[in-house]
């Protein structure tokens, strides 16, 4: 509202101009004025200031300004400035050597203080003359001059610059040198602004220290092995980071590191990494885990590549090694020493990226990927990981503790999540833990537990389902079996032997074919109890016995000795025989037993020709069991132990056949679950092309197996068959969802 | 730094008549605390006192007035600051003075 329509207010920036004195000046006044002025600056650069009045020189200075002579007063300071700094230049480059600097120091930290002083006195001026004629500030001024009539003088840049790169070279070969004046001349450049720093110190520097390392780095590589040029290296970047503290600018750190960093580090990578028996892969032979922190540390800095280098060449050896172990002969035939091979390490791995490596996401990432790519090379990895679970489980929990055990199992579920045919595993699995259950060999139920939670976790629900209802089986198994007994005891039956029946739910379990036998009467009677009375409890089941995965206790006399033999119901059934006749044909016991010819083959072997359980004795003796064999009751055998165990040749590791035949099995089983893929996917995009649907199906499975294109182009083609799918009329390569 | 900080200041007009103020009224001018602050050793700084001869008795008292009211109410927040009341005869004069001192 104030300043509406007028001209003048208080917002409107007015401004009140100087007073003009009316009285004439005298025609001299200026000169005069500016004498006594000269004079004063005269005096004050000669450090010599007291008896002067600041009063009395301001009021000049202000009075000069006041009446106009601004220019005058301004060209004057700066001329006069130019004329003691030109004679300031001539006494500075007199000064030779070390006296050089000190010279150029004491006659700066001069110059500065009278800047001051001459700045103060002409403060009005500053305020006023030079804000309207936008001229240099008298104090910048004073710098301006100095830097272009002392630094910029060619004989004392030159000298300068030779003194500092000088005495710094001096330094870096080990001299103790004077700090301070260094100190003080790039304080001075730098106060006479950035980029005289720049131009005049810094460039030159940064260039004098990449010759001096590169050159460096040549002599380093020739002369020393990987560790000992990483702590050079090392050494060499902190002295650096601590010269920019001692005496150069903080700006200058970050660019004469990049220097360091590159000619010592970024240069030499390849040279360092790759050094024949010292480089990387040495180091990680040897778990040199301070030499791997440093040489993380210093390739961490090179930000294009150092790591990735690292990574890359740690991945390989990782990948090499581990290719060699897994294809190592010997070890295949030691499913479980194979295994913890791996877990070995695996460990030592860890230890290396923990402790040497910074905890790295990248490098686990790397190492990960490198123990994939090895582990699935082997076809039988599943087996064996299932098979060394097994084996923990087993025997070695005796006498580890729980959290020993722990550790073991999760060490190697960290393998288990490297497979790449996790189905399989399943599988294995699946006939492992079988046999541990109905043999009662299972160790602990906390650690089959604890193993079936972490395999839930991994995998899913639908993993372990099927694994959860054995345990199921087997409790309700014993609860029955209790109940039976009872029942039998009330009922006052005897059945002359003790019958443990296992009632597994079918499906959930690895049987094969229900392989009929004939018992000896004593064990049907059993078996038709126990059906009565099972089929009694629960109407509507069909109750089929797996005679191929019994056992038995017999009590044995042979000559004097008696003994309690541990055998498999089909080898409980040859041996019965054997209570009529001493000696039987091969073609004898299997009329009468019916066991199937695999089978009993495989009995008879483990019972005649396992050395020291060879119960029987076979003619002709050798290995094999043959169909025109003979076999008699050994009277003569003996042993030690007074209960004998005798196992079915059933190694723990799978032989071809049964290798071939899981594989099949394992194919079967993955043709519904791709098929199914497929479908879920095909019902929510309702078209798509071959190759998405392949990516797609990849996809999903992941997680269980990585299955094989071939094998999902044929099931789309069954699918196509079955009328899920359609080929699109126009594209050949597109599928058609048909609902 | 060049004087230890002194308690008080002499101001001398141009008729010499010598005002005592404190050096932290004075400071309220950038020039005289220029005078006394700056660098080397002017007589100002030695003596702590300082001639003006261009301004008068009246002018010099009411610039010392104005120190302490400054002083006074430059960080308050008070809503009723009293106004400095500035006779309309010494307006120009204490104008050029404030310009002088850059008050």
């Amino acid at each position: 509202m104030a300043g509406r329509g007028h001209g003048l207010g208080r917002g409107l920036g007015l401004k009140i101009e100087p007073f003009k004195h009316p009285i004439t000046m005298d025609p001299n006044y200026a000169d005069k004025t500016w004498k006594i002025l000269e004079d004063a600056i005269h005096e004050i650069h000669n450090q010599n200031a007291s008896g002067l009045s600041f009063e009395e020189l301001y009021r000049n200075a202000y009075n000069m300004v006041l009446h106009k002579y601004g220019d005058r007063l301004y060209n004057g300071v700066a001329a006069a400035l130019t004329r003691q700094l030109q004679a300031v230049a001539a006494r500075v480059e007199a000064a030779q050597g070390e006296s050089f600097l000190k010279e150029l120091k004491a006659r700066w930290d001069d110059h500065i203080k009278s800047t001051q002083m001459i700045r103060d006195i002409l403060m009005y001026m500053d305020r006023t003359y030079v804000t309207q004629q936008h001229k240099t500030p008298v104090f910048q001024l004073g710098l301006d001059l100095w830097r272009d009539h002392v630094v910029h003088h060619p004989v004392i840049q030159q000298r300068m610059l030779s003194t500092l790169s000088d005495l710094i070279a001096k330094e870096r070969a080990g001299e103790v040198i004077e700090r301070s004046l260094i100190r003080a001349t790039t304080q001075m450049l730098v106060d006479l602004g950035p980029s005289v720093y720049e131009a005049d110190f810094e460039r030159p520097f940064l260039a004098a220290a990449a010759d001096f390392y590169a050159k460096e780095a040549q002599a380093f590589i020739a002369s020393c092995d990987c560790p000992q040029y990483l702590r050079k290296a090392e050494r060499r970047l902190s002295e650096e980071v601590d010269r920019v503290k001692l005496y150069l600018d903080a700006s200058t750190e970050a660019k004469i590191t990049a220097v360091v960093e590159n000619e010592l580090v970024r240069e030499q990578m390849r040279a360092l990494v790759e050094m024949e028996g010292s480089g990387l892969v040495a180091m990680l032979r040897g778990d040199r885990f301070d030499d791997l922190a440093r040489m993380y540390a210093l390739l961490r800095r090179v930000a294009d590549g150092g790591l990735a280098l690292m990574r890359q060449v740690m991945g390989d050896h990782v990948k090499e090694t581990g290719r060699q172990l897994v294809n190592d002969p010997e070890r295949q035939k030691d499913p479980i020493s194979w295994v913890s091979r791996l877990l070995e390490e695996r460990d030592k791995y860890e230890a290396v990226v923990a402790r040497g490596l910074n905890d790295d996401k990248t490098f686990r990432n790397a190492l990960n990927q490198a123990f994939e790519a090895f582990v699935n090379l082997s076809p039988r990895a599943p087996e064996y990981i299932s098979l060394f679970i097994d084996d923990r489980l087993r025997k070695g929990l005796k006498g580890a503790s729980d959290a020993d055990v722990e550790a073991v199992l999760d060490k190697t579920m960290a393998l288990f999540r490297y497979l790449q045919e996790k189905d399989v595993f399943e599988k294995y699995y699946k006939q492992h833990l079988a046999k541990r259950l109905l043999s009662g060999r299972t160790v602990s139920d906390d650690a089959e537990r604890g193993m079936l939670v972490k395999l839930k976790t991994e995998c899913g629900y639908q993993f372990t389902s099927k694994l959860e209802s054995m345990f199921t089986d087997i409790r309700t198994s014993r609860d029955t079996l209790a109940d039976f007994r009872s029942r039998l005891a009330t009922k006052g039956t005897d059945l002359g032997l003790d019958l443990t029946v296992q009632v597994l739910t079918t499906g959930s379990w690895p049987t094969q074919g229900a392989a009929k036998c004939a018992l000896p009467a004593e064990m049907e009677r059993c078996c038709e109890e126990f059906r009565d009375y099972y089929l009694n409890a629960h109407s509507g089941r069909r109750l089929t016995w797996q005679l191929n995965m019994g056992t038995a206790d017999l009590r044995a006399q042979f000559g004097s000795r008696r003994h309690e033999l541990t055998v498999s119901t089909y080898q409980a059934v040859i041996l019965l025989l054997f209570n009529e006749a001493d000696s039987l044909s091969y073609k004898e016991i299997s009329a009468a037993t019916e066991i199937p010819t695999s089978d009993l083959k495989r009995s008879l072997q483990s019972l005649a020709c396992a050395k020291g359980k060879n119960v029987l004795t076979k003619t002709p003796m050798s290995k094999e069991v043959d169909e025109g064999d003979a076999f008699a009751f050994n009277d003569k055998f003996s042993a030690k132990l007074f209960k004998i165990k005798i196992g079915t040749v059933s190694a723990s590791k799978e032989g071809e056949a049964e290798k071939n035949e899981t594989r099949h099995k394992v194919e079967e089983d993955r043709k519904p679950q791709i098929e199914a893929a497929i479908v879920r996917i095909m019902k929510s995009r309702k078209t798509l092309d071959h190759n998405a649907i392949i990516t797609e199906v990849t996809r999903q499975l992941q997680p269980r197996f990585v299955p094989n294109p071939a094998v999902i182009k044929k099931r789309i083609e069954s699918l196509i068959e079955r009328e899920f799918l359609e080929r699109d009329p126009n594209d050949r390569k597109t599928y058609r969802y048909l609902a | 730094m060049a004087a230890q900080p002194r308690e008080t200041v002499k101001l001398v007009s141009a008729e010499g008549f010598e005002f005592i103020v404190d050096y932290k009224a004075a400071c309220v001018s950038n020039t005289i605390r220029n005078m006394l602050s700056s660098q080397g050793s002017f007589t100002e700084t030695e003596l702590g006192t300082i001639n003006f001869p261009e301004i008068s008795t009246p002018i010099l008292e009411k610039i010392c007035q104005y120190f302490y009211y400054k002083l006074r109410y430059q960080n308050s927040t008070a809503r009723n600051i009293p106004e400095f009341k500035v006779a309309p005869e010494e307006a120009l004069e204490l104008l050029m003075a404030s310009n002088f001192l850059d008050t």
